[in-house]
């Protein structure tokens, strides 16, 4: 009997280290019903967010950073402008299903439908904007609180995201609840993390911005 | 008709005789060519591809690991992997990450073929042998199918470009240019039979 519950206080502490050890400084929210309203709330009145981002892929088993830099603007609804400044000129515009991308070649307009990676990132980074990521049945999601910010996890369910992501993080800052930073896991250890910076919410964001000829 | 029949015949079988037939054997030391392999350590391109009509850009990132073998991972801009492969000690090779719309068998042996080609892999100088064309050298390497061939000026100081060939004629040529500490700033690889080209540019400076 005394090894009975030896063993289950054993079970219980492993338990607690783990879920504290997942995301250091971030522990689960057992009851998330009042931060997805809030959430739901707060940015649903989310007109448009400008920043800079600096990006960071972290290949782990080469132990090599690739660090991207830009300016980001979004606008409701649908519509994405990334402006990558380094390590060299790239644009990329999402308006309502639509891409355009623009390298120093060539120009190129795609459909999202027709492109089923590029509208995955499309909906991704919408929805971490929009805050409809807790709403998208391709992911599950788990909420954990921090001192000053929350961290969705988002476990992709659908086949085509997990050969892809292991999970994505959107780390949410609790002033305003926008995203500060999107960590994206692959499943073979390698991330990437988009910080956000320098934000500016709801300003006026002119719609030319968004234009795809 | 008789005539025409024979003139096309004729020319079929001049547009079939291999290029690399009316080319002199000659001697020399074909491991001269060592020099060019390029000393990658860790160097970040820019890149583009243009495969039957699509085009893909992204960086490419080519790696020297301490156990000699050679990494070479191509992500997209947003930081999604397309592919990560591993050639080691010559001939060995491993695909370590690709994606699944890439990952047919087809496509990883083009891609294997063309960056063993560009590394400067499978240059064993037993069985090497040298062609003349002009002012050109031709330090051909005998594959398991086809000939790799690396295209020197007649003293073997400047690489003016690569070859992979079939029995007759080049499948891909590729070149490496403005080497700088042993690192080429531009690599470009052009398949001659489909669309499909591969330009790298250097980025130095990368904030890494």
């Amino acid at each position: 009997m005394r090894e009975r519950i030896l063993l289950l206080c054993i079970f219980c502490f492993c338990i607690c280290v783990f879920t504290h050890a997942q995301y250091p400084g971030f522990t689960l929210l057992a009851n998330d019903a009042a931060f997805r309203q809030q959430f739901s709330e707060i940015s649903q009145k989310t007109i448009s967010i400008q920043s800079d981002f600096t990006q960071e892929k972290d290949l782990s088993m080469l132990s090599e950073k690739i660090v991207s830099k830009g300016k980001f603007w979004f606008k409701k609804d649908n519509r994405v402008r990334m402006e990558y400044s380094q390590p060299f000129q790239y644009l990329m515009v999402l308006n309502n299903g639509s891409i355009y991308i623009k390298d120093d070649q060539k120009e190129n307009k795609v459909s999202a439908k027709s492109n089923p990676l590029f509208r995955q990132i499309n909906k991704i980074m919408v929805d971490c904007m929009q805050g409809s990521a807790l709403s998208n049945p391709d992911f599950s999601q788990r909420i954990f609180e921090g001192k000053s910010s929350f961290l969705i996890e988002l476990t992709p369910t659908a086949k085509n995201l997990k050969s892809f992501f292991e999970h994505i993080n959107i780390i949410v800052d609790k002033k305003d609840f926008s995203a500060t930073e999107i960590k994206m896991y692959e499943s073979g250890g390698d991330n990437t993390i988009i910080r956000f910076t320098n934000k500016q919410l709801n300003t006026a964001i002119p719609d030319a911005l968004f234009i795809i000829h | 008709m008789r005539y025409l029949l024979f003139i096309s015949f004729l020319f079929l079988v001049i547009a079939c005789s291999s290029v690399y037939k009316k080319m002199q054997k000659t001697t020399g030391d074909a491991s001269c060519i060592r020099k060019f392999k390029p000393l990658l350590g860790s160097a970040l391109y820019k890149t583009n591809v243009d495969v039957v009509g699509k085009h893909l850009t992204g960086l490419v990132l080519i790696k020297s690991m301490p156990d000699s073998s050679e990494r070479i991972v191509f992500s997209n801009e947003f930081g999604i992997k397309f592919f990560d492969f591993e050639f080691s000690n010559d001939s060995g090779f491993k695909v370590i990450y690709i994606i699944e719309q890439m990952n047919k068998k087809a496509v990883i042996k083009t891609l294997r073929k063309d960056f063993e080609l560009v590394l400067m892999h499978n240059t064993s100088t037993s069985d090497a042998y040298l062609l003349k064309n002009g002012k050109s050298i031709y330090y051909a390497f005998p594959q398991e199918s086809g000939v790799n061939y690396y295209i020197t000026d007649s003293t073997c100081g400047h690489l003016v470009g690569m070859e992979r060939s079939s029995k007759s004629k080049p499948v891909v040529e590729a070149i490496m240019e403005n080497y700088k500490d042993g690192i080429p700033d531009t690599i470009g690889i052009e398949h001659k039979n489909f669309n499909f080209t591969i330009g790298l540019k250097r980025i130095e400076n990368a904030g890494r």
